[in-house]
């Protein structure tokens, strides 16, 4: 019951803070008026089609994206904005036919494939933002192709260690673990108590990022320094030799590789039934819903590595971009991108989803807020998914797949067979 | 709607006037079958056959992941399905999946129908309970057979433990995550695709033995046949009709069933709990005409299934 | 298309029979045989309606049921426009029923009654649209129809619908009309009534059964659709019930207590149809395929 005040709390405030938007806009809005009035602009139709981050009519995106069109159409009534969200777990399946059909939306918020850019069906940010750069930087090298961004952040966020506070205390576990060997001993101490010691979702669902987690706690990841793929170094195969030893050892949810992050994972961890588990800000989230937790009985450290702390941890973004449409409509998109990625649009999203925002200016001004601050803190010290073109098409849906099987079969061939369809192809 | 109507009825008056003459007639009566036929025909070319021709389309271009169609492959795609390794052991799970629980379903519904066709206090309401997996959405049947699998908290391994069910096939509470492990995930699917069919297949079957002239059992009574008798004598033999149909659609339901699978594991670990229908699916993920060239390989087995059983039931001969 | 009017002669027959003698032991073990079937039947929806009712914290507990109960996952719905969802699930499931019955009933007719050209053709088309899997199609589906403006809109909905339940209700009337006697319609004909006078007076009511069997039919199927819909449409407010569901289950959350009660929601309507109807379907299955 806790939870779901929260939760109310939580979304009257969005909707005071939209409705403060608007207000401030409509003042703005009598000014800008009379200017474009001026102009007898042409009538536009922006399409905007967005991914879902909501779990139901109470928190759709859809709400979001609508108040947004709402309060733009306010300030151009020449323009019409149509929006449409659909679900995550929907998004490829509707974007690509969408695509197949060469019926492109004008505007897209969710994934950004390097392929749009080679298939010419991008604008490039310049073109599509008054300031190219407003985006968070950290992700800049994976929203461009060969130096040019294309791609806007529009929400990110950054992994860290959640642990579940009472029960360290029942196993009597004083401080979170900073290495491998202490998450061990620490997940088997709480798997005693009948709880999972650590929560590994290797699932489809996110598989890349779990694994990548771990990669990076000993040195390794999907590719080096210079964007070749490394799924099967020693060092990847070093940290998948430990997940073998901590799933072996009976600390962690029996089959990870059909565990996964939401609705496993987080479920369990939400229901006071994990030690552990490596996750986003937008599990704090479901810890208010699920309202078994409080927000005393948990709280985030950093990733444990092999000997240490993980210093760069997994950022994650997705994207906001424009599909070429024709040269009389461009500028209106233009003014549409600048108002829908702006600071209290930005703000909103963040606080509804607890995620991140995409905008430098965003990201400032969360710095010192009580639940994503310290996100926003990790966030420039993240390092993020390849970039490279087959990364998204081929190898992402094979790992998604096989790699979960690695803690439990035989790692190195899974990894090897990885290696050689990222390089091979 | 109301145009669709007069199209329907308006045709249908003119054949019958019997002033009309010559050769005018004989085309209208050529032409008949379309009144009474067109719109159906219609509406299955416009919205299944069309879809069909670009789907196959499809399996021949060059479409990379994110749907755009670089042009022309052949092949191509046909070639690279045939080479993957998984396909085989898919298409062997496939059948397995099929015999098992179009097999199970047919064994378990004809008892059942038996029960049903006999009087007892409250049959109405038993009947209407059996209605229950039909009235939901096979994809929420599914999500409820999730929720009560859960390892910690489903209703399944509490109860299992409450009874130390588990506990005897050396079953801890971690270990009794049925979904995570290909064979017990398989097992658990087969049971919940059976669940879903029983209703249609048990309601076929009733339908059939309350169509069964009651006099013939008289007959046999009569005649001192014991009950076991009639049943295998009569029942039985004038049951295979509705049998034919029972099997024949549950074979093409089941081999296209989708849900199941798809919301219980996504077909994994890996594709190790896969069907063919899931496996193009899962496909479609990394490559769009390969996908569809499954989908392609898909029909040609479930049409050369039904082309076999309609061989071996002789259904042909039959008036529809 | 009122079901009421009609006679009902095989049930009426049955009732009759009922409770004449007294209970043997045998019928008590059939019947506690029944009883404990039915039950398993039941217990995943019993179990889908226990955590629709449970407080939210008291989710994916270990606990059998939960210590009190809580209906704001059912009285919430309501605040959250699912009754929109609800009426255009409505609209889609009768709009192809109707459409399906109008369309289905005079191919299904002509096929039993007419040996013509073309006949074996037309079976063997609506056999094959059985066999393929609409998600096989969806990309087509969405091509054509984004073309013909019916994307996002009920009539879209409607249509696929119709088409993917066109063959079995095909079939079932074809079956069923092929069993009644020509005779009692050459009867009429001899008498001066026109073809579609027959087909009124005499095929359709004795077809009946058959009718509302392969109407009953759609109505689930359209009611249960997903996967078309959820890529044909867009707006909140035009997307049937499943599609709602589907929204329940979040990319980074779930909602389970407001899934299973609009589940629960969501599978009433097709209940109490059922309870209405039972004793036709029952009659309709038999589809004439009995001769």
């Amino acid at each position: 019951m806790k939870g779901k005040e929260e939760s109310m709390k939580k979304r009257i405030a969005t909707t005071v803070s939209l409705a403060m938007i608007t207000s401030v806009l409509g003042v703005s809005a009598s000014s800008f008026g009379a200017v474009t009035a001026k102009a007898s602009a042409p009538k536009v139709t922006i399409t905007v089609l967005g991914a879902d981050y909501g779990s139901g009519p109470s928190n759709t995106t859809s709400t979001y994206w609508q108040h947004i069109a709402q309060g733009f159409m306010k300030l151009y009534p020449n323009v019409t904005v149509k929006t449409s969200t659909i679900n995550w777990n929907d998004y490829n399946t509707k974007v690509t036919a969408q695509i197949q059909n060469k019926n492109y939306p004008d505007v897209l918020q969710g994934e950004f494939f390097p392929q749009y850019v080679s298939d010419g069906l991008l604008y490039p940010l310049s073109k599509v933002l008054s300031n190219p750069n407003a985006g968070s930087p950290v992700f800049k090298s994976s929203f461009s192709v060969k130096n040019v961004q294309y791609a806007m952040p529009f929400v990110t966020s950054a992994r860290t260690m959640f642990y579940n506070k009472k029960l360290f205390a029942q196993a009597k576990i004083s401080a979170p673990p900073t290495t491998w060997a202490q998450l061990l001993t620490d997940a088997k101490a709480i798997a005693k108590l009948g709880k999972i010691g650590y929560s590994l979702p290797l699932g489809p669902e996110e598989a890349q990022a779990e694994s990548y987690l771990w990669m990076l706690g000993s040195g390794g990841g999907w590719q080096n320094a210079k964007g070749q793929y490394t799924i099967n170094s020693k060092a990847n195969l070093k940290a998948f030799a430990f997940l073998k030893q901590l799933v072996a050892s009976g600390a962690t949810n029996p089959n990870p590789a059909t565990w996964n992050r939401t609705a496993d994972s987080a479920k369990a961890f939400a229901n006071g039934q994990v030690g552990m588990e490596f996750n986003g800000p937008f599990l704090t989230a479901t810890i208010a819903s699920a309202g078994v937790l409080k927000p005393s009985d948990y709280a985030t450290a950093a990733i444990p590595g092999a000997n240490g702390p993980v210093i760069k941890t997994l950022g994650v973004a997705d994207a906001i971009q424009v599909f070429k449409s024709s040269a009389a409509k461009l500028p209106w998109i233009k003014k549409f991108m600048d108002y829908a990625t702006n600071n209290a649009n930005q703000l909103a999203f963040a606080h509804e989803y607890a995620l991140l925002p995409g905008t430098v200016s965003a990201l400032n001004s969360l710095k010192n807020d009580p639940i994503l601050g310290s996100f926003v803190k990790a966030l420039p010290h993240t390092v993020l998914f390849p970039s490279s073109a087959n990364w998204t098409s081929t190898v992402l849906p094979a790992i998604k797949i096989q790699i979960g099987t690695a803690v439990t079969g035989n790692a190195s061939s899974v990894l090897n067979q990885l290696q050689t369809l990222a390089t091979g192809g | 709607m109301s145009n669709i109507e007069i199209s329907v009825t308006d045709p249908m008056v003119p054949p019958s006037p019997p002033v009309m003459s010559g050769p005018r007639r004989t085309i209208l009566r050529r032409l008949e079958p379309i009144y009474w036929l067109g719109p159906a025909f219609l509406l299955i070319a416009g919205v299944v056959i069309t879809p069909v021709f670009f789907m196959v389309w499809s399996s021949f271009r060059n479409i990379d992941s994110v749907g755009f169609d670089h042009g022309w492959a052949g092949f191509t795609s046909y070639h690279n399905l045939f080479a993957l390794p998984d396909l085989g052991p898919v298409m062997m799970r496939t059948i397995v999946w099929l015999v098992s629980v179009v097999g199970a379903t047919m064994l378990i519904s004809l008892p059942l129908a038996v029960l049903l066709n006999r009087q007892f206090p409250g049959r109405r309401a038993v009947r209407m309970a059996l209605v229950a997996p039909w009235a939901t959405s096979v994809f929420m049947t599914a999500i409820i057979f999730r929720w009560m699998l859960q390892p910690q908290s489903g209703l399944i391994n509490i109860v299992g433990h409450a009874l130390g069910l588990l506990h005897n096939i050396g079953l801890t509470s971690a270990q009794a995550d049925w979904l995570g492990r290909p064979g017990s995930a398989l097992v658990w699917m087969i049971i919940v695709a059976i669940f879903v069919s029983l209703p249609f297949t048990t309601y076929t079957l009733l339908a059939g033995m309350q169509a069964i002239p009651g006099d013939i059992y008289e007959a046999a009574k009569v005649d001192g046949a014991s009950a076991w008798r009639s049943f295998s004598a009569i029942t039985l033999p004038l049951l295979k009709p509705a049998a034919v149909v029972a099997l024949l659609i549950n074979l093409m339901n089941v081999f296209n069933s989708f849900p199941i699978i798809w919301e219980m594991t996504r077909g994994g670990p890996g594709d190790q709990t896969a069907t063919s229908t899931v496996f193009m699916y899962q496909l479609k993920a990394s490559s769009i005409p390969m996908a569809a060239a499954m989908s392609v390989l898909n029909f040609f087995v479930v049409a050369l299934i039904v082309i076999l059983f309609l061989r071996f039931s002789n259904w042909k001969e039959r008036a529809i | 298309m009122s079901v009421e009017v009609v006679p009902v002669t095989r049930t009426s027959g049955a009732k009759r029979v009922r409770h004449r003698r007294p209970l043997s032991a045998r019928d008590w073990i059939l019947s506690i045989v029944a009883y404990i079937i039915a039950a398993v039947f039941l217990v995943p929806y019993l179990e889908m309606i226990v955590t629709a009712i449970s407080p939210s914290n008291q989710l994916g507990t270990s606990q059998l049921f939960p210590s009190r109960i809580d209906f704001s996952n059912f009285t919430s719905l309501w605040s959250l426009g699912l009754g929109t969802n609800l009426g255009v699930s409505l609209e889609v499931a009768i709009g192809a029923t109707i459409l399906v019955t109008l369309v289905a009933l005079p191919a299904a007719y002509y096929t039993a009654r007419k040996k013509f050209r073309g006949r074996m053709f037309f079976l063997v088309l609506v056999l094959i649209t059985q066999m393929f899997q609409p998600t096989a199609l969806l990309v087509g589906i969405y091509g054509e129809f984004s073309h013909l403006g019916l994307t996002d809109s009920v009539f879209g909905l409607v249509i696929v619908n119709s088409a993917f339940n066109l063959a079995f209700a095909t079939w079932i009337m074809t079956a069923y009309i092929s069993s009644i006697p020509v005779e009692l319609e050459e009867a009429a004909f001899v008498d001066g009534t026109t073809r579609l006078g027959a087909l009124r007076r005499i095929t359709l009511p004795l077809a009946l059964p058959g009718i509302v069997t392969a109407m009953i039919f759609t109505f689930i199927a359209a009611w249960n659709e997903l996967v078309v819909a959820l890529v044909l449409t867009t707006t909140p407010s035009h997307q049937p019930l499943t599609v709602a569901l589907d929204g329940f289950i979040g990319g980074y959350q779930i909602d389970w207590g407001h899934l299973f009660a609009t589940s629960v929601i969501s599978t009433i309507p097709v209940i109490i149809l059922f309870a209405f109807i039972e004793g036709r379907v029952v009659g309709g299955l038999t589809a004439g395929s009995l001769k």
